[in-house]
């Protein structure tokens, strides 16, 4: 049955239903087939899979996203980005990455950052003469660091899943986030060296100055997020809607760049967006009940412990595997459906639940730029108008960049530790 | 699946028995592998017993929606829950200082009161819910940033507690402050001072090393809770089955009720000992001011539930 | 129809905008409450239950958007009247999917209609629950109007989408 079911799966995808609903159609399917299980489950389990407060955390870090692309915030992030390392060969680019990690300090997604932040630069990025290959790529690759630096939705999702505290895991991106930031610049300034990319005027100090003063209230929205979660002061999803409120103030109060009459279109824009993701959650719910009447958790630990007898190997399987199944579904059903099931193992293995985290959260983000299913690369592609492939081919390098970080801190949790210890010993 | 009930052909029956906690180190757990051994044992494997470790609901309302839906047979529900149903009665014996000990709390819920409740249950429902017996998640004590030594140490002191309305207005006459944190947040909100204090049972609050935390190393045995769970079977589904697989299930109850209270009485124990190994510091308080400040609100509440005749029979049998 | 579904499509896309607003507004309240020390029990459920409620109510909008994501490989190498012949496949198995879920939710509206919230007890779950059919009901009645459509330019003949 179980066969029949994956076969049922791959077909429906592949005739083009939504993937949402072939997660709910199969998790039906399955239901009806075991004869205890009422049908009726299925309606239950996408409510109560949705029922949960730090969900909410989801719209509302997608609404403060939105809000700086719509109060042009996202605008004076790359001015002040392009200041800082626009002199350097290939400034622009280098810009686009260094805002990416600005912005992920305040979005808890990478897709706002791939819109926001793709609008502007990849048009400009071409105009300067980068070809289109590297304006896409730098632009989708860069913007997986917004789940990785903190805040993060997959985080707090995983968090849920496994009772880790969501403190310790956003600390814990830090590091890698960081990371992989540096070695993006470090390759794309190869790159902008080889093919002679230009290079942006020097902007002179007074005029940083003022541009850094102008853009201290927005920067000062990471502070309030990550100050404001890992001090305690407030939850993930409380820290969410006070960035959101902060945000909305700042900018029709302080940058004067929002009217009242915007709103609607950004409160639709956010609906749209987490609802997709979070529909797609409610099905995934009722299919990992499916799996856990099967009790799929305490299979794979027998089958793990029986033919997989070391921790490092079992990493690289999860590597794999979620590598794999993030080219076609979101992070969030992702880890809804297969936390719970490598969770048991994990923990048998001896591996801390936060360092499992890090681990599930950076492996999915490599899934938002490998198709089919790579929202950041689909968008950035259709920003700068180049085909899946070419933008494809274009991301690789930064995938394999993504990769080796990635299996640094899966092999060396204590450099990722490091700084969340020095900051908050406690949290461990 | 369809509407067989459960049952195959041969008459044998599969059982879906689930809890909320996920820790495999948890009384609940002694006490749903105890009714598997014995149901399986004693009916040479025509019942067949699967137990769920949170694995089907971390949320009691959830195993209460699935028990009546068939998703679940035997689930484990806490009073605050079960009013949830619409069954506003059994809010009774979570009632502050309702119990004054375990032997006491046995006495009732073992006797005329545990049997008139269960009626209850199984009038209200429909049938719905059947009661197999009580069971107990620990008797609740005080834990925060400073030891109590009188009632006037609570005033402005935020809590962590249930959000239940009975006992939030308890604390609130004391002069707490009650809070709600989620219980996977709390162990951070004590580290970093989001609330002062929490109340909890030993082996819930040491497993979560809330005891090691700043707001949280101070353990004064209030014992205002000698709680109660609900071990449930759907009425609807118990009829259906045979007369001997009725009697079975009832002696695999009855055999699970023994091994989860030995189960946690041995828990608390340790627990306690391992909090004061720890460094936790443990004293004790002259609980008679708690006590008489609890007996209006138990008036209160027993009369708006109707159950004022069993909260006096409660009373009396101290 | 056409306009019958623009409609319906407005009001549920207004719905789904008040609820997110409204829990919005109610972890503010809850955050400033906690901080000025005093206790409000209730804001957690009501901002989960609105939320549930905006969410599911955007998923419906998003169907007859068909914003819900989609593999178009075979979508992009069909045409003509295969094409269309696949669309019209693929809106009855959503159709099929969403009636059963419009049935199963009514019976879970049904049987939990009297159940009462906790921290608000003198409210029902059944506030709650009637999201999933309302949802199913509209998404049954958009893929509908998709198949309508479907069909009729397999009649002309033409070539749509
Ligand atoms: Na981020
Ligand atoms: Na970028």
């Amino acid at each position: 049955m179980g066969f029949l079911l994956v076969g049922l799966f791959i077909v429906l995808m592949f005739i083009g239903i939504p993937i949402a609903f072939v997660i709910g159609i199969v998790a039906l399917l399955g239901i009806m087939n075991i004869p205890y299980i009422p049908e009726m489950t299925v309606p239950m389990k996408m409510l109560n899979g949705l029922d949960s407060f730090v969900l909410l955390a989801v719209p509302l870090f997608i609404l403060a996203a939105n809000l700086m692309n719509s109060g042009k915030i996202s605008v004076k992030l790359i001015d002040l980005a392009l200041a800082i390392v626009g002199p350097i060969r290939g400034g622009l680019a280098h810009a686009n990455i260094l805002v990416s990690m600005m912005f992920a300090g305040v979005s808890g997604a990478s897709q706002a950052d791939t819109a926001g932040v793709g609008k502007i630069l990849i048009p400009s990025m071409i105009r300067k003469g980068y070809d289109k290959e590297t304006a896409v790529g730098v632009t989708a690759a860069s913007s997986t660091v917004g789940v990785v630096i903190p805040p993060s939705i997959p985080m707090i999702i995983f968090a849920g899943l496994t009772n880790a505290s969501v403190g310790a895991l956003f600390l814990g991106g830090i590091v890698p986030g960081v990371l992989i930031g540096l070695a993006m610049m470090i390759f794309v300034y190869i790159l902008a060296v080889k093919r002679n990319y230009p290079k942006q005027a020097r902007v002179e100090f007074s005029k940083f100055l003022k541009l850094l003063m102008e853009t201290i209230p927005a920067l000062f929205t990471i502070v309030i997020i990550i100050g404001g979660i890992v001090s305690g002061f407030f939850t993930a999803t409380e820290a969410a809607a006070i960035a959101s409120l902060y945000t909305l103030l700042i900018s029709m109060f302080f940058y004067k760049t929002l009217k009242l009459k915007d709103l609607p279109k950004i409160l639709i824009d956010t609906l749209s967006l987490s609802s997709l993701s979070l529909f797609a959650l409610a099905t995934a719910s009722a299919l990992g009940e499916l799996m856990s009447y099967y009790q799929l958790g305490t299979l794979a630990q027998q089958f793990f412990t029986n033919n997989v007898g070391t921790e490092w190997l079992f990493i690289i399987i999860i590597v794999g595997f979620f590598l794999f199944i993030g080219t076609f579904m979101d992070a969030i059903p992702a880890m809804i459906l297969f936390v719970p099931v490598i969770l048991p193992t994990a923990l048998q293995f001896g591996i801390d639940p936060v360092h499992l985290g890090l681990i599930v959260v950076l492996t999915l983000a490599v899934g938002l730029v490998t198709p089919p299913y790579g929202l950041c690369l689909l968008l950035a592609a259709k920003i700068g108008d180049l085909s899946i492939e070419r933008s494809f081919k274009a991301v690789v390098p930064y995938i394999a960049i993504i990769i080796v970080v990635l299996l640094f801190i899966a092999f060396f949790p204590d450099i990722a530790f490091y700084v969340p210890k020095m900051i908050n010993p406690s949290l461990f | 699946g369809d509407k067989s009930e459960g049952s195959s052909g041969d008459g044998s029956i599969k059982i879906v028995a689930a809890h909320n906690q996920t820790s495999p180190e948890n009384p609940y757990q002694d006490g749903l592998l105890k009714f598997k051994e014995v149901a399986e044992a004693e009916s040479d494997g025509n019942i067949k017993v699967e137990v769920h470790a949170g694995t089907i609901g971390t949320e009691e309302s959830e195993l209460v929606e699935k028990l009546k839906t068939g998703g679940a047979d035997v689930v484990l529900v806490s009073p605050g829950f079960m009013t949830q149903t619409g069954i506003k009665e059994v809010n009774l014996l979570a009632l502050p200082y309702l119990f004054d000990s375990y032997e006491h709390w046995e006495k009732v819920v073992d006797g005329e009161v545990g049997d008139k409740m269960a009626n209850i249950i199984n009038e209200k429902s429909n049938n719905d819910f059947k009661l197999l017996g009580y069971w107990t998640a620990g008797v609740r004590h005080y834990y925060g940033k400073k030891p109590l030594q009188s009632m006037e140490d609570l005033e402005g002191l935020t809590m962590r507690t249930q959000t239940s309305g009975v006992v939030a207005n308890y604390w609130k006459q004391t002069g707490a402050i009650p809070t709600s944190v989620a219980w996977g947040e709390l162990y951070q909100a004590l580290q970093q001072d989001v609330v002062d204090s929490a109340e909890n049972a030993y082996p819930y609050f040491v497993q979560q090393n809330h005891h090691t935390t700043d707001n949280g190393k101070y353990i004064t045995e209030t014992g205002h809770d000698y709680t109660t769970r609900f071990l449930l079977v759907n009425g609807n589904k118990f009829d259906s089955y045979t007369k001997e697989q009725q009697e079975i299930i009832l002696k695999a109850a009855e055999a699970s009720v023994k091994a989860e209270r030995e189960s946690l009485y041995k828990q608390e124990e340790e627990y306690k000992q391992k909090a004061i190994d720890d460094g936790a510091k443990v004293n004790e308080i002259d609980r008679q001011p708690f006590i008489e400040l609890a007996k209006p609100l138990q008036d209160k509440a027993a009369k708006e539930m109707g159950v004022t005749d069993l909260l006096e029979k409660i009373r009396e049998m101290k | 129809m056409n306009r019958f579904i623009k409609m319906l499509e407005k009001i549920q896309l207004t719905l789904g905008i008040l609820f997110l607003s409204l829990f919005f507004i109610v972890i503010v309240i809850q955050i400033t409450t906690r901080h000025l020390g005093i206790s409000v029990i209730w804001t957690t459920e009501l901002a989960t239950y609105s939320f549930i409620w905006a969410v599911f109510m955007g998923a419906a909008v998003m169907v007859n958007r068909r914003e819900h994501f989609t593999f178009d490989y075979l979508q992009r190498k069909l045409k003509g009247k295969t094409l269309l012949i696949l669309n019209i496949f693929n809106d009855l198995v959503l159709i099929v999917f969403n009636i059963a879920l419009f049935i199963y939710g009514l019976e879970v509206v049904e049987g939990f209609w009297s159940y009462n919230w906790v921290a608000l007890p003198q409210l029902k779950m059944g506030y709650v629950w009637i999201s999933i059919p309302i949802m199913a009901g509209t998404m049954i009645l958009y893929s509908i109007s998709h198949l309508m459509k479907h069909v009729k330019s397999l009649k002309v003949g033409e070539v749509s989408e």
